[in-house]
C-alpha cells in the first residue's frame, strides 16, 4: 500500500513537471511581450514545412553581421550577448556585441554567431549573429498564400516587409510579420476574401 | 476448437480420464482468455497511438480564428486528460496491462502535443533537438511508474531520432553525447523485462529497438578520425553475434533473434562494403594518421566497444561461431592498411572464407537456411567484385554460372538427403 502512494506521489511530481514546463515556456515568452523592448528587423522569407509544427514562414534578416576587430579571438557557433540600435528609418541593427552578459541593461538578446571569414591575416572579422526568431507560424491553409505575399512584395521594391520582436533579458519573441506596416496574416485574409 | 470437440470422444474410448479432460479444457479456456487481452492490448494502443497523432495533427493546423488564451488552453488539455487517465489507472486499473499502456501512449502524445502547440503559438524558434529532449526527458519517469513497454519503446524512437537531429542532421556539437545518457535511463526497464517477461512481446521489441538504436547513433560519435568508427561497428556487431547466439536466444525463433540477424547482416554489410579499394586508398592518402589521437571519441568508442565484445567472449558458453570473431581479426587488418593495399585482398579472402564457413555449418546442421546464406554471401562478393575488377565478359559469366549451379546443387542434395532420411 505503502508503496502504491509511493507511485503515486512520484506520478503527481512527474504531471505538475509536465504541466510546469510549457506554462514556465507560455509565462517567459509572455513577460517579454509585456515588458520588453520593441524592434523591427528587416526579413526575407521562405517556405519549409516541419512534421512536427505544422507550417511557417522561415524568415532571413538583412541587418545581422557586425564587423569586429579579432582581438577577441570569436569561435564559430559560441554564445555572445547582442545589443541593438535602430536606424533612422525605424529598422533595427547591431550595436554590440560581447562574450559577457550586460550588467547595466536588461534590454540585450543571447544568441550564437558565425564566422564567415576567419581569415587569420584579416584585422576584421565579420560575425554574423543568429537572430533566433527564424520562425513565423502560420495557419495551414494560410502559410502558403503568405509566401506568395511575400513573393510579390520582394519584387515591389517600393514595399517593405519587417518583422516584429520584443526583447527583453536575452529571450526575444516575435509578435508578428509585416508588409509596408500590415501584418502578413491580415494581408493573406483580405486576399482570401478576395479569391472567393 | 476442434480439439475441444475430440475430448468427449477421447474420453468415451477410455484413453484420457474425465480429470484430464477437464484439465485440458481449462487448459484452452485459459489460453483463449490470454489472446484475448492480448487484442484488448493491442487496439488499445495502437487506439491511443491514433488519437495522440491525430491531436497532434489537428493541432499544427494552426487555428488562426482562436485567440491565445483558447489556443493555450485546448494545448494543454489532452495532458490533463492523459494525466487524469493515468492517474486513474494508478488507483483503480494498476494490474490492468491494457489501461497501463494505453493511457501512457496517450499521455506520451500528449506531452509532445504541448509542448509543440506552445511553441507555435508563441513562434519559438526550431530547435528540434532541444523539442525532442525536454519531450523524452518529461516522459522518461512514465516507463517506471506506469510500467509501461510501449512508453520504453516510444521513448527509444525518440531518443534515436534526437540523436540523429543533433549528430548527424545539425551542426556535430557535444550535444550529441546526451544520447548514451538518455539511452542508460530505459536500459533498467529493459533488464525488468529480460528478468520478468522474457518471452513477452514487449521483449522481442525492445530487442529489435535497442539493438538498431545503438547501431544508428553510433555513427553520430564519428568526428575527425571516422576511419575508427569502422573498429568501433566491427566490435558493436560482434557483441551483437555474441549476445545473439547466447543461451537466452538460442531456442528462439530466427526472426525473434534481432542481436543475431543485425550483427550478422551489419558484420557481412561492413566487409562487403571494406573489400573495394577505395576505403583504403583513402585511409592510407587521407589525413587519418595526422588526426589520430587517443584521447578523441572515436578510439574511445573503439576501445571500449572492444573490450566489451572481449568480455561476452570471455563469457560465452556455446561454441564460438566465425561471425563473432570478425571484430578481433579485423583491428590488425586496419593497422594493416594504414600502410599497404593488401588489406582489401585479405577484406575478400576474409568474406569468402566466412561464406563457405557458412555453407559448410548448414549442411552439417542440415539447415538449407544456413547453406544459402552462405551461398548469398559469396554471391554478394563476387557481384561486389564486378564493379571494380578488370574481368572480362566471359570470366564474369563463367563465374555467375558456377555460382548459379553451385546453389542447385547444394539446395537439391540436402533436398535429397533429408528424402532418403525420411
Amino acid at each position: 500500500m505503502i508503496n502504491r502512494k509511493l507511485i503515486l506521489f512520484f506520478f503527481i511530481l512527474v504531471a505538475l513537471a509536465q504541466l510546469y514546463v510549457p506554462a514556465k515556456m507560455i509565462f517567459d515568452r509572455e513577460d517579454v511581450l509585456a515588458t520588453g523592448t520593441e524592434y523591427k528587423f528587416k526579413i526575407a522569407p521562405i517556405d519549409p514545412s516541419d512534421p512536427f509544427r505544422g507550417k511557417y514562414i522561415t524568415l532571413n534578416y538583412v541587418n545581422n553581421t557586425i564587423d569586429v576587430e579579432d582581438n577577441q579571438f570569436w569561435t564559430d557557433r559560441e554564445t555572445v550577448y547582442v545589443t541593438f540600435f535602430t536606424y533612422d528609418d525605424g529598422f533595427a541593427g547591431i550595436n554590440n556585441i560581447s562574450k559577457e552578459k550586460p550588467s547595466n541593461t536588461q534590454d540585450f538578446l543571447k544568441t550564437k554567431l558565425r564566422l564567415t571569414n576567419p581569415d587569420i591575416l584579416d584585422r576584421f572579422v565579420k560575425l554574423v549573429i543568429d537572430l533566433p526568431f527564424d520562425r513565423f507560424y502560420m495557419e495551414e491553409f494560410k502559410a502558403n498564400d503568405a509566401e506568395q505575399a511575400y513573393s510579390k512584395s520582394l519584387q515591389d521594391t517600393s514595399k517593405v516587409t519587417y518583422a516584429l520582436v520584443m526583447i527583453k533579458n536575452g529571450a526575444a519573441v516575435l509578435k508578428d510579420v509585416l508588409i509596408d506596416g500590415v501584418s502578413i496574416e491580415e494581408i493573406v485574409r483580405l486576399e482570401q476574401l478576395n479569391k472567393n | 476448437m476442434k480439439i475441444l470437440k475430440d475430448i468427449d470422444e477421447l474420453r468415451y474410448a477410455g484413453i484420457i480420464t474425465n480429470q484430464e479432460a477437464f484439465k485440458i479444457r481449462e487448459y484452452y479456456a485459459e489460453k483463449a482468455e490470454l489472446s484475448k487481452d492480448r487484442l484488448f492490448i493491442v487496439f488499445g494502443i495502437l487506439g491511443a497511438i491514433l488519437v495522440g497523432l491525430g491531436i497532434i495533427l489537428i493541432i499544427a493546423h494552426n487555428w488562426d480564428e482562436l485567440s491565445k488564451i483558447t489556443k493555450t488552453s485546448f494545448a494543454f488539455l489532452p495532458l490533463l486528460i492523459g494525466q487524469i487517465l493515468c492517474g486513474f489507472t494508478l488507483i483503480k486499473k494498476q494490474d490492468s496491462v491494457v489501461w497501463r499502456e494505453s493511457a501512457t501512449t496517450f499521455l506520451f502524445f500528449a506531452v509532445g502535443a504541448v509542448l509543440s502547440l506552445v511553441s507555435q503559438i508563441y513562434n519559438i524558434p526550431g530547435n528540434l533537438g532541444s523539442f525532442m529532449l525536454l519531450w523524452m526527458l518529461l516522459c522518461l519517469p512514465l516507463i517506471y511508474i506506469m510500467r509501461s513497454s510501449v512508453a520504453s519503446l516510444l521513448y527509444l524512437i525518440g531518443i534515436t531520432y534526437y540523436a540523429c537531429e543533433t549528430g548527424y542532421w545539425s551542426f556535430h556539437s557535444s550535444e550529441t553525447y546526451f544520447y548514451w545518457l538518455l539511452l542508460l535511463g530505459a536500459l533498467p526497464h529493459y533488464y525488468l523485462l529480460f528478468m520478468k517477461r522474457p518471452g513477452s512481446n514487449f521483449m522481442i521489441f525492445h530487442n529489435w529497438i535497442i539493438p538498431l538504436s545503438i547501431v544508428i547513433s553510433l555513427g553520430t560519435l564519428a568526428d575527425n578520425t571516422a576511419g575508427l568508427m569502422y573498429i568501433s561497428y566491427f566490435s558493436l556487431f560482434g557483441m551483437f553475434c555474441i549476445i545473439g547466439n547466447s543461451l537466452f536466444f538460442e531456442f528462439q525463433n530466427t526472426l525473434n533473434n534481432a542481436y543475431k540477424i543485425v550483427g550478422s547482416l551489419g558484420t557481412i554489410g561492413l566487409l562487403l562494403a571494406l573489400s573495394f579499394d577505395w576505403f583504403w586508398t583513402d585511409l592510407r592518402t587521407g589525413d587519418f594518421l595526422y588526426s589520430f589521437s587517443i584521447g578523441s571519441p572515436e578510439f574511445l568508442a573503439a576501445l571500449i566497444l572492444t573490450i566489451l565484445a572481449l568480455v561476452l567472449i570471455f563469457f560465452q558458453q556455446s561454441e564460438l561461431d566465425i561471425m563473432e570473431t570478425v571484430f578481433f581479426f579485423f583491428i590488425p587488418i586496419f593497422y594493416l592498411g594504414l600502410f599497404t593495399l593488401f588489406s582489401a585482398v585479405l577484406i575478400n579472402a576474409f568474406v569468402l572464407v566466412i561464406g563457405i564457413f557458412k555453407i559448410m555449418e548448414g549442411v552439417k546442421n542440415d539447415h538449407l537456411g544456413i547453406v544459402n546464406y552462405g551461398l548469398l554471401i559469396i554471391t554478394a562478393l563476387i557481384v561486389c567484385r564486378f564493379f571494380d575488377a578488370d574481368l572480362s565478359f566471359i570470366l564474369r559469366g563463367i563465374l555467375f554460372v558456377l555460382v548459379g549451379v553451385g546453389f542447385f546443387a547444394t539446395n537439391y542434395r540436402m533436398l535429397k538427403k533429408r528424402k532418403t532420411n525420411d
